[in-house]
Order: C-alpha cells, then sequence, then structure tokens
C-alpha cells in the first residue's frame, strides 16, 4: 500500500515538473507528460536501475478514466444542433479531411504490409486533430477571433464525431479477435447495438439523467456524474464495445440536460487530473528502443501527413469561402494531433499482433511528439508558411499585404 | 449596426461589431467567462488583441458602457450632478425674461417648477441664499438646485422657451 502510494506521488512529481518546463518553454503539455511517462518508467528509469512507476494495473485504472474524462468532455461541448446549423459547411469541410487524412494513413500501414486492421489503426492516429492542442494555440495566437478560427474549430466538430464512429467500428476489430468474418460482424453487431440503445437512452433519458444531476452539494453533483458516465463506460467496455464512445454519448447526452456548464466547470479538473495521468501511462508504456522499429512509419508518416493536413485544411477553408491565405491557415492549424491518436494507441495496445502492441503505441507517441511540436511551431510562423506556399505568385495581394 | 455572433465550440462564442470606419470589434467570450476583446482594422487584417477582462470585471467594465452606472446628462448649459438625481444648474437671464424685474418671491419659480434658487450671480457679485425679496435682473446668472425634471421646467421658464 505504501509503495503504490510513493509511486503515484513519484508520479504526481514527474507530471508536475514536467508541466512546469511545459509552461516555461510555450509547448504543449501532452507530449511532455508522455515523455515523464516514458522517462520515469520502466523503460528508461528501470533499465538504469533508479525508482521508477511500474505500468500497474492502479495506473491503467486511473488512466482509463482519463480516457473516458476526456471524450466525456467531447460529448458535452458536441452539439448535433450546432452540427445541423453550420452543417453544410462543416460537413464539406469535414469530408474533405476524412477523406484526404485516413487514407493516407491507412496506405502507409498497408504498404509497410501491416494487416487492414493495423492501417486502419494507423490511419486513425494520422487523422485525428488534436482539440486540446489546435484549440489552445488559437486562443495563445489571437487566431481564434479572426474567420479561421470557424473552419478549424467545425473540422474539429466533425471529426470528434467521426472518431466516436471509428472508435466504435475499431474497437469492435481489435478486441474482436481473429475469429474471421463471422466473429467481426458479431461484435460490431453488438458494439452498434449497444452504442444504438445509449444513444435512445440518452436522447429520452434526458431528463431522468438531469434530475439525478440536480442537486445544490458540488461534491455530490460531482460523484453523481461519475456514477453516471464510469459505470455506463465499464459496461460497454466489459460487452467489448468503446469505453470512450459510450464516454461521449452520455456527455452528448448531458450537452442538453441543463447541467452542461455546471458539468464542465466542476469536472474540468478531475478530467484534467486523469488525462494527465492516461498521457502518463502512454510513456509508462513505451519502450524508446521500439521507436527505432517505428522510426520507418514514422517518418513516412510525418512527411506525408503535415502537407496533407495542410492540404485538406486549405480546401476546407475554401469550402467556408474563405481568401487563399486564410484558407492556408486553416490548414496549418490543423496541423498538430495529440490526444485522441494516443486513445487511438491505448486500443491498439490492447491488439493481439506484436504490431499493435508495440509498434503502433510507440509510433503514436513519436508522431504526437513531432506533430504537436511542429503543429504549433507551424501556426506560430505561419507567416513563414505563406511566402514558401505563395512564392510562386499564386497568391494575389491579399497573402502578402499582411503577416504578424 | 450588425453585430454578427458564431459560436467557438470547445471555446465559447464569438460576437463581431462593426464600428463604422471599416474596422470591427471582436469580442470573444470564453465558457469559463473570460473575455478577450480585439479589433480588426478590416476585413482582411489580422485580429490584435487589445485586453482581457474576467467574467466578474467584465460584467462592471459592461455596466460602465451601458450607462447603467453613470450616464452622463445631457444639457447646453453648465451643470453639476449631486447624486443620482439632482442638479446643481446655472441659468442666465434673458433680456426678454418674464421673471426680470421682479423679485423671487413675486416670480414663484419654486411653487412652479420644484426647483430653488441659491445664489444670484450679478457681474463679479454673488448673492448667496437669496430671500423672496432679492430683485432678478435681466443679465444675471441664477444657480439652482433640484430634480432634473425641476431644472429643466426652471430654465424652460426663465428662458421664456
Amino acid at each position: 500500500m505504501a509503495a503504490a502510494l510513493l509511486e503515484f506521488g513519484y508520479l504526481f512529481v514527474v507530471l508536475a515538473v514536467v508541466g512546469a518546463v511545459a509552461l516555461r518553454l510555450g509547448l504543449s503539455v501532452i507530449p511532455l507528460y508522455v515523455v515523464g511517462g516514458v522517462v520515469a518508467g520502466p523503460y528508461v528509469a528501470g533499465r538504469v536501475g533508479l525508482p521508477y512507476v511500474p505500468n500497474g494495473e492502479v495506473v491503467t485504472v486511473l488512466a482509463e478514466l482519463g480516457i473516458v474524462l476526456l471524450l466525456f468532455f467531447l460529448g458535452l461541448e458536441f452539439s448535433l444542433d450546432r452540427l445541423r446549423s453550420s452543417g453544410a459547411k462543416i460537413g464539406r469541410a469535414g469530408v474533405i479531411d476524412l477523406a484526404v487524412n485516413l487514407p493516407i494513413g491507412v496506405a502507409i500501414g498497408l504498404v509497410l504490409g501491416w494487416s487492414p486492421v493495423e492501417s486502419l489503426l494507423l490511419g486513425g492516429i494520422v487523422y485525428i486533430s488534436s482539440s486540446a492542442i489546435v484549440t489552445k494555440t488559437l486562443i495563445d495566437l489571437g487566431w481564434i477571433a479572426d474567420p479561421e478560427s470557424e473552419p478549424i474549430l467545425g473540422t474539429l466538430v466533425f471529426e470528434d464525431l467521426a472518431i466516436a464512429v471509428y472508435l466504435a467500428v475499431v474497437t469492435s476489430l481489435v478486441l474482436g479477435g481473429d475469429g474471421g468474418v463471422a466473429a467481426i460482424g458479431r461484435s460490431l453487431a453488438i458494439a452498434f447495438g449497444f452504442l444504438g440503445l445509449l444513444f435512445v437512452a440518452v436522447q429520452y433519458g434526458t431528463a431522468l439523467f438531469a434530475r439525478v444531476l440536480d442537486v445544490e452539494n458540488e461534491e455530490a453533483f460531482v460523484l453523481r456524474a461519475l456514477a453516471v458516465v464510469v459505470p455506463i463506460s465499464g459496461a460497454a467496455l466489459a460487452l467489448g464495445v468503446s469505453e470512450a464512445v459510450a464516454a461521449f454519448f452520455v456527455g452528448m447526452g448531458f450537452s442538453t440536460s441543463g447541467h452542461r456548464e455546471r458539468l464542465e466547470h466542476l469536472l474540468v479538473s478531475v478530467r484534467d487530473v486523469f488525462a494527465a495521468v492516461f498521457f502518463f501511462w502512454i510513456g509508462l508504456g513505451t519502450d524508446p528502443t521500439l521507436l527505432a522499429a517505428a522510426a520507418v512509419p514514422l517518418v513516412i508518416a510525418v512527411v506525408l501527413s503535415t502537407p496533407s493536413k495542410v492540404v485538406s485544411g486549405y480546401l476546407g477553408g475554401r469550402a467556408y469561402d474563405l481568401s487563399a491565405h486564410r484558407s492556408l491557415r486553416v490548414g496549418v492549424g490543423l496541423v498538430p494531433r495529440g490526444e485522441f491518436s494516443l486513445v487511438i494507441a491505448a486500443l491498439a495496445a490492447a491488439g493481439t499482433t506484436p504490431v499493435m502492441r508495440e509498434i503502433i503505441p510507440a509510433f503514436a507517441v513519436g508522431y504526437v511528439f513531432v506533430m504537436s511540436a511542429l503543429g504549433t511551431v507551424l501556426m506560430q510562423r505561419s507567416d513563414l508558411v505563406e511566402r514558401l506556399v505563395f512564392r510562386g505568385g499564386a497568391a494575389d495581394s491579399e497573402t502578402s499585404a499582411e503577416s504578424t | 449596426m450588425t453585430i454578427y455572433e458564431s459560436d467557438l465550440p470547445g471555446v465559447g462564442k464569438k460576437h463581431e461589431v462593426e464600428l463604422g470606419d471599416g474596422s470591427r470589434l471582436v469580442i470573444v467570450t470564453h465558457n469559463s467567462g473570460k473575455r478577450e476583446v480585439f479589433r480588426r482594422a478590416s476585413a482582411d487584417s489580422d485580429s490584435e488583441k487589445l485586453f482581457e477582462l474576467t467574467d466578474k470585471l467584465a460584467r462592471q467594465v459592461g455596466t460602465l458602457l451601458e450607462g447603467a452606472y453613470f450616464q452622463p446628462v445631457q444639457t447646453e448649459d453648465i451643470e453639476t450632478l449631486l447624486g443620482d438625481n439632482t442638479l446643481i444648474e446655472w441659468v442666465e437671464v434673458g433680456a426678454d425674461s418674464d421673471i426680470a424685474g421682479k423679485t423671487l418671491g413675486e416670480s414663484d419659480l419654486r411653487q412652479a417648477t420644484g426647483a430653488s434658487v441659491i445664489a444670484i450671480e450679478r457681474d463679479d457679485e454673488v448673492v448667496a441664499s437669496p430671500g423672496g425679496d432679492a430683485m432678478v435682473e435681466a443679465g444675471d446668472t441664477l444657480v439652482v438646485i433640484g430634480p432634473k425634471a425641476a431644472c429643466r421646467d426652471f430654465t424652460a421658464l426663465v428662458k421664456g422657451t
């Protein structure tokens, strides 16, 4: 018991220190939490004989809570009404984004000789931008006030929905094992049956949930919210259905309950703590020597998926009737990848093949590290990107007139 | 004036206010309550951040802008505001005013309007707390105290407008 508590103390010290470093350097905390986990975990600190945090069951459960809360919040802030109201534009930008970036990741996997499921996992990791990093950078740079923020945030909303469907499918494929088409079909049917039921329950049960949350006391409120979302997510996972998607649906149900703001306000620090543990746990499970094995896909993915996001984002910006200059910023603004790529990696780690268990998680850690840094830097220096892209004279006066 | 509103999923809401000179004031209200205020010089240019306010401070500044906390009173005369609704006002007696050549008692202004004369300025001389027998002449300036509406009536009567 004492040992476990000490390990957690160590874990939080590492998170606090790397968090401070990230703040000081102006970097995103997500990749640094992961690095903290790698360094303080069995594969680095453990190997050189220093005290280390073992990749035990308790950390795994708390990290799982992190995934659940991350997706729960995503659902809370996701609104079907919003998607409907500016649906045509979001839809166009979102479909372009999906149609360009998911296939590139899948193609890389297939070219490397990976199985279709492994390649699909790679596709998801490469496809999904980081809501957390992108949104924070938009605010930091002041782009949030400019027209490009709307297609960027709209595309993120579309990605949220796409990732919910994607995780539902891929979880069945990974956890459904290798029992052939029939088994896969059965696990897909269970997944969509469960999620369909959950969707109906959340749609029509919002009033009931809202009554459960109708309590003045803050402590009781937080506990009741967790008492709804965690058991439902756990039941989903027990059935081989994505716990993350279940949490997303519960969040979506709560978003119309009239308690949304209070939930966000009171649960945000709970989410941040467990999300940090999740990122740390991803690091714990990463053997840096495996990064060498993941180096080839990593380099290919970085080289191909950076320009592909810029291009798809550019086209998405055009779908919003933005100028070439602003559309390019939309593309640059969607480059950072982060938390959801890691959620997919965590799912892959539960898989059966060596590629899923070892290569993909190591790949995801390296990829998120590169793309979060590269994406943020590209956003900060978007003036250079513009000059580079528009140098050929394709740009009109609007592009050169201003740069921050 | 047009105000554009748009959702910023995961962040909050954005309002853009046209300022008339082609520029726009952009207010980003975060879900946390924080407000960031930007100015965009033209449609093509980038927003320039002016300042940010916490939720509480934004509300206080908002009441100032709205005039709920202090509303400047517009009149042509010099006046001073006492408390919420009471003015001290300086009113010049015109040459053709009805009250020129009468005493304060005769002109019965306090009963008619509710505003009291607290001083009469004549050239360099000041008659403080004038009684009912104080004579008012054309060219005098009457210093009047009273509710805003009373002062307005008083000015109208004295100026004959």
